[in-house]
C-alpha cells in the first residue's frame, strides 16, 4: 500500500455482498457509436444505481456509476494480479511494484504524478494489493476526468523503473512490513496462519512478502513483472460518480484505446491438498493478553456455499447477541472476538481471531470454539437467529455501498476475482434463502475440526514476569 | 424511496405534545440513496469531564449505557439491535461522548425505541459493571502489545501531563477498576441531559421523525437545576519551558514509533487557516510535503512521516509522527528536529505555498461533499464550538491567506526549545544517540517500561 494509514490486505470477509441472475441488462441508449468499444451493457446496482459495462477492442474493462449527487467521482483501476501470482523466491513483488507504480514515467518526472493530482485536488490517493488483486484508487472533482485518465493510461505503459528509486522503495517496504508484521502481533499472527494453512498454494505467503526475497529482489525483476502483468487486457476501471457513462468510454477510448493488448501470463498456481490434521503454532510474544487465531479451508469466492458461509459468519460473531460473542466476551473469557471468511480467488480461510481477558489462556477460548462447532453441528439454529444474522449481512452490504469509492471498490474486487460484479450481487440475494440446514451442511462440510489450524500467541517469557 | 408512517411512528408522534419543544438539537440530513440511517447521539462532555482518579469514567459510563435498562438486561438488548441488524457503539472523545448508531431504514423505528430506552433509563447492573471493568482492563492490556496505539497514549499523557487532555480515554487500570456505581450514576445526572444532548444524523427518513424523538428524550432527560453544568470548558494547556524526552522501553523493536509535539491551536484562531496551510506544505498528509519527501522519499527512513492538528474547544496539539526502522531512529529525530527549526527560521517557499493553497482549496470540496461527511461536520461544529458551515469555510479562507501571514504566523506558532518528543523503542540500544539526536539534557529524559501506566 502506498500510504501508511489503510489496510495492506483487503479483508474480502467485510464485502458480504451479493448478484442478480434475472437483473434486467440491457444496452446503453441514447448514445453515438463510441469508438474502440466492442461490447457495452447496463446493469442495475442497488436503489436507482446502474452500472455501465464497456469493453475495449485491447481487452481492457470499464465499468462507469453515474451519481450526481456531489461534484466529484471516484476513479479506480485495478489489475487481476496480486501476491498469487508470485514466484517461490520473489514474494512481496506485486506490493513492492505497486510502490513502484508512483514513480517516474516516460513523460513524467519522479513525483510529479502525486504533485500534479495533488494540486487538482485529488482525495484518498492511494493503493493497495491483496493476494489477488492490486488496486490504484483516488477521488476528484467532475472535472478533472481528463487529467486522470491521461495520467492513469500514462502508468500503464509507459513507467521507466529507476535502480536508485527502486532501492529507495524497497526500504520503505522494508518499514511497512516491520510495522505491519515483525513488530505487529496480529500482523505477525496472520502471517503464521496463512504459512501453516497453505503448504503448496501462493496464499502461504503473506502479501507484503519475506525479508530475505525483498532483499534480494532488483529493479529488472519489478520490470519484468511489470511487462507481463500491467496491460489494459489485465486491467479494469471502474469510474463512480459525477460523470457521464458515454463520456468516460470516450475519454477512456481517447488515453486507452491505442494501448496494445499483450499476451496473457497465466500464473501456475498449485493447488492445495486436503489438509489431513489439526496444524497449530505459538508464538512467544511482547504482549500483555493472550491471543487466538483459528482457520478453517473454506471454498472460493464464486462457490455456491459462499452465502450460508456469509451468514454464518454473522451466526458467530455478528453482533454481541452472536454464539461467540457471548460464549467468550459475555462470560468473561475474551475482551473481543471476531471472525472473517476470506473471499478469494481460489479456495482461502476463514478465521477466528480474539483477544483474551487478563490472565485468561488463548486455548480456553479455542475449547469454547470447538464447543460452539460440535453444538451448531447438531442442533438446528433457531429461525429467529437465522434471520437476524441475515439482518445483519443485509445491513453490511448496503454500508459497504455507501460511496463513491465504496461502490467502486465492490465492482472492482468482483470484476478482478470472479470475472463479474454480478457475481456480488447474486451472492446477496442468495443470503436471503439461505436456511438452518445449509448451515448445518457447512459446518459438517468446512469445520471438521480436525482440519484446522490454530496460532496462539502468548507471553514471552520477559513479559510473564511484568 | 416512498415513505409510509408506521404503526410505531404515528404512536411515538401521538405520545408528544405538539406545544412541547425539545432542548435537544437535531441535525439531520434527509438521503435517500440507500435503505439506512446513520445517527448519533452525542453528549458535549468527553474524558476530560472524567473525575480526578476516575480517567476512563466518561468512556464506561457510555459503555455502560449498553447493558441494561430498567425494562431490558444487556442480553435482550444485545438481540433486540441485532434482530434489526443495527449497530450502536461508544466512542469517546476528549470533549464528546458519542453513541454511533446504524440501521436498516425500515427497521428504524424498532432502533429509536431501543435507543431511547438506553439513553433515559439504563439501570447500571452491579454484575456488569464487573464484567465491562474486566474487559475494558484487558483491552488496555492489549493496546500494549500495539506499539502504534501505545505510543500515541503514552505522548498524550507525557505531552498534557496533568491536563485534563492527556487523560487516556480508557482510562487507567487502577482508575477504571475503582469506579463504583454510585460514581457512574452521579456522572450519569452530571452529562446526559437536554442542554449536553445532540442528535446528528443522515439516512432514508424524515428528520420530522427524529426531531419528534429527540423532543421525548429532551422531555424525559431535563437540564439539572445548575445551569453551568450546560457547558463543560477545561483550561487552556500551556508548553513545557524546556523540550523533553520520554522513552517507552520495550524490548526487541525493530522499528521504533516517534511522536512529538506541542500545544495547538483552535480552529476559530486567526493563526488557524495560515498555520493549515503552512502544516499542509511540511507534513499535512501530501507526498509533495516536506517531511514525505526528506523522511520516505528521498531516504526510505519511514513508510510513514506526517503532522498534524489535533483539534479541541481549547487549543490543543500540533503533532509530529513517524516510525523509522531502529537503526535509523536517532538520524530521523535529529533531522526531523532540524526540519522544524528551520521551518520557524525561515517558513516555507513561495513555491511550498502556492502548491499548498492551491491543493487544499480544490480538494476543499471533499471536506462535506457526502451526508456522511456532513454528519461529521456537525458533530464537529457542535461539540468544539465553531460556527455553522465551518468546513465550507476552507476554500473561502484559505484564498484569502498570503505567503507572508503564512510565514508570520509559522514564527510565532512553533516553539521547537519546548517540544514534548516521545520514542516507544528499545531503550537499551539507542537511548544516548537519541538524547544527543533530541538535544536534549540527561535530566530531562524520562524512560518508562511500556507495561507502566
Amino acid at each position: 500500500m502506498k500510504l501508511f494509514n489503510k489496510c495492506l490486505i483487503v479483508i474480502s470477509a467485510i464485502l458480504t455482498i451479493f448478484v442478480c441472475t434475472d437483473c434486467a441488462t440491457k444496452g446503453i441508449k441514447g448514445e453515438q457509436e463510441l469508438p474502440l468499444v466492442t461490447e457495452k451493457s447496463v446493469t442495475p446496482l442497488v436503489g436507482s444505481y446502474e452500472v455501465n459495462r464497456y469493453l475495449f477492442k485491447n481487452g481492457l474493462r470499464l465499468l462507469v456509476i453515474e451519481d450526481h449527487s456531489s461534484p466529484t467521482f471516484a476513479y479506480q483501476t485495478w489489475f487481476r494480479v496480486g501476491s498469487r501470482d508470485e514466484k517461490k523466491g520473489y514474494t512481496g513483488l506485486a506490493h513492492l511494484f505497486e510502490h513502484m507504480m508512483f514513480k517516474e514515467t516516460k513523460n513524467l518526472k519522479d513525483g510529479e504524478f502525486d504533485k500534479i493530482l495533488e494540486s487538482e485536488g485529488v482525495e484518498g490517493e492511494n493503493a493497495f494489493t491483496s493476494r489477488d488483486y492490486t488496486a490504484y484508487i483516488q477521488e476528484l472533482p467532475s472535472e478533472k476526468l481528463d487529467l486522470i485518465a491521461r495520467l492513469e493510461a500514462e502508468r500503464m505503459v509507459n513507467l521507466v523503473i529507476n535502480e536508485q528509486a527502486f532501492k529507495t522503495e524497497r526500504e520503505v517496504v522494508q518499514n511497512e512490513r516491520r510495522y505491519r508484521n515483525e513488530n505487529n502481533p496480529d500482523g505477525l499472527m496472520y502471517q503464521e496462519i496463512f504459512g501453516l494453512a497453505f503448504t503448496t498454494h501462493s496464499y502461504h505467503w503473506p502479501v507484503i512478502g519475506y525479508q530475505e526475497d525483498l532483499d534480494r529482489m532488483t529493479a529488472k525483476d519489478a520490470l519484468d513483472f511489470y511487462k507481463a502483468h500491467y496491460n489494459p487486457n489485465n486491467a479494469v476501471i471502474i469510474v463512480t460518480g459525477d460523470v457521464v457513462p458515454a463520456n468516460v468510454a470516450r475519454t477512456v477510448a481517447k488515453y486507452y484505446g491505442a494501448l496494445e493488448p499483450q499476451p496473457a501470463t497465466p500464473t501456475k498456481v498449485e493447488p492445495e491438498p486436503l489438509q489431513k490434521n489439526v496444524r497449530r503454532q505459538q508464538l512467544k510474544l511482547k504482549i500483555q493478553v493472550e491471543k487466538l487465531l483459528m482457520g478453517y479451508h473454506v471454498p472460493e469466492v464464486s462457490h455456491d456455499d459462499i452465502p450460508a458461509i456469509n451468514v454464518l459468519q454473522m451466526v458467530l460473531t455478528g453482533g454481541k447477541s452472536s454464539r461467540l460473542y457471548r460464549a467468550l466476551v459475555s462470560t468473561g473469557i475474551a475482551s473481543s472476538v471476531e471472525s472473517y471468511g476470506m473471499e478469494d480467488r481460489d479456495p482461502s480461510l476463514f478465521v477466528i481471531s480474539a483477544n483474551m481477558q487478563k490472565n485468561k489462556k488463548a486455548t480456553e477460548a479455542e475449547s469454547v470454539i470447538l464447543r460452539t462447532f460440535e453444538r451448531l453441528s447438531k442442533e438446528t439454529v433457531p429461525q429467529q437467529e437465522l434471520e437476524r444474522a441475515k439482518n445483519r449481512v443485509n445491513f453490511n452490504f448496503f454500508e459497504n455501498l455507501d460511496g463513491n469509492n465504496e461502490r467502486a471498490y465492490f465492482i472492482g474486487h468482483y470484476e478482478s476475482i470472479a470475472n463479474g460484479f454480478e457475481l456480488g450481487l447474486e451472492q446477496q440475494k442468495r443470503i436471503q434463502s439461505v436456511s438452518a440446514a445449509d448451515l448445518q451442511f457447512i459446518i459438517k462440510r468446512y469445520f471438521d475440526q480436525t482440519q484446522r489450524v490454530v496460532i496462539t500467541g502468548v507471553k514471552g517469557e520477559e513479559e510473564k514476569n511484568k | 424511496m416512498k415513505k409510509h408512517l408506521s404503526l410505531t411512528s404515528l404512536f411515538i408522534a401521538i405520545l408528544i405534545s405538539p406545544a412541547y419543544t425539545s432542548a435537544i438539537e437535531v441535525a439531520f440530513e434527509t438521503d435517500q440513496s440507500l435503505p439506512i440511517v446513520y445517527l448519533n447521539i452525542a453528549v458535549k462532555a468527553g474524558a476530560v469531564t472524567d473525575l480526578e482518579g476516575k480517567s476512563g469514567l466518561t468512556n464506561f459510563l457510555g459503555e455502560m449505557l449498553l447493558r441494561g435498562t430498567t425494562k431490558r438486561n444487556k442480553e435482550q438488548i444485545d438481540i433486540a439491535l441485532d434482530q434489526i441488524g443495527a449497530t450502536l457503539e461508544v466512542e469517546t472523545r476528549a470533549e464528546a461522548l458519542i453513541l454511533r448508531g446504524a440501521v436498516l431504514a425500515s427497521q428504524l423505528n424498532r432502533f429509536l425505541e431501543i435507543t431511547g430506552e438506553i439513553i433515559t433509563s439504563p439501570s447500571f447492573p452491579e454484575n456488569e459493571i464487573r464484567k465491562l471493568k474486566s474487559e475494558i482492563i484487558s483491552s488496555i492490556m492489549e493496546e500494549r502489545g500495539r506499539d502504534s496505539a501505545l505510543a500515541m497514549r503514552r505522548f498524550t499523557q507525557f505531552m498534557f501531563g496533568t491536563h485534563p487532555y492527556g487523560k487516556p480515554v480508557l482510562g487507567k487500570i487502577k482508575d477504571v477498576q475503582s469506579i463504583t456505581r454510585q460514581q457512574l450514576l452521579a456522572h450519569y445526572n452530571r452529562i446526559i441531559h437536554d442542554q449536553l444532548l445532540l442528535v446528528i444524523g443522515s439516512g432514508d427518513t424524515a428528520a420530522n421523525q427524529i426531531d419528534l424523538w429527540a423532543a421525548k428524550i429532551a422531555n424525559e432527560r431535563p437540564s439539572p437545576p445548575d445551569k453551568s453544568i450546560a457547558s463543560i470548558l477545561v483550561s487552556k494547556p500551556i508548553d513545557s519551558n524546556s523540550k523533553r524526552l520520554q522513552l517507552i522501553d520495550k524490548p526487541e523493536r525493530t522499528q521504533t514509533q516517534i511522536n512529538l509535539g506541542q500545544v495547538g491551536v483552535r480552529m476559530t484562531d486567526p493563526m488557524f487557516f495560515p498555520l493549515y496551510l503552512g502544516n499542509h506544505a511540511f507534513g499535512g498528509g501530501s507526498f509533495s510535503a516536506r517531511l514525505m519527501v526528506e523522511i520516505r522519499v528521498k531516504r526510505g527512513w519511514s513508510y510513514g512521516a506526517n503532522s498534524f492538528f489535533r483539534h479541541g474547544r481549547q487549543p490543543r496539539s500540533w503533532q509530529v509522527h513517524l516510525f523509522p526502522a531502529a537503526k535509523d531512529t536517532p538520524n530521523a529525530l535529529a533531522h526531523t528536529l532540524k526540519m522544524i527549526e528551520e521551518l520557524r527560521e525561515k517558513g516555507i517557499s513561495q513555491e511550498e505555498f502556492a502548491f499548498a493553497k492551491k491543493s487544499l482549496i480544490n480538494s476543499a470540496g471533499f471536506l462535506f461533499n457526502t451526508p456522511k461527511k456532513r454528519v461529521e461536520n456537525k458533530l464537529l461544529e457542535r461539540t468544539l464550538d465553531l460556527p455553522d458551515g465551518f468546513m465550507k469555510s476552507y476554500g473561502p479562507e484559505l484564498q484569502k491567506v498570503q505567503l507572508s501571514d503564512v510565514n508570520s504566523t509559522i514564527k510565532h506558532f512553533f516553539k521547537p526549545e519546548s517540544l514534548a518528543i516521545s520514542v516507544l523503542c528499545t531503550a537499551k540500544d539507542i537511548k544516548d544517540a537519541l538524547l544527543k539526536a533530541a538535544g536534549v539534557a540527561a535530566e530531562k529524559i524520562e524512560i518508562w517500561p511500556y507495561t507502566a501506566e
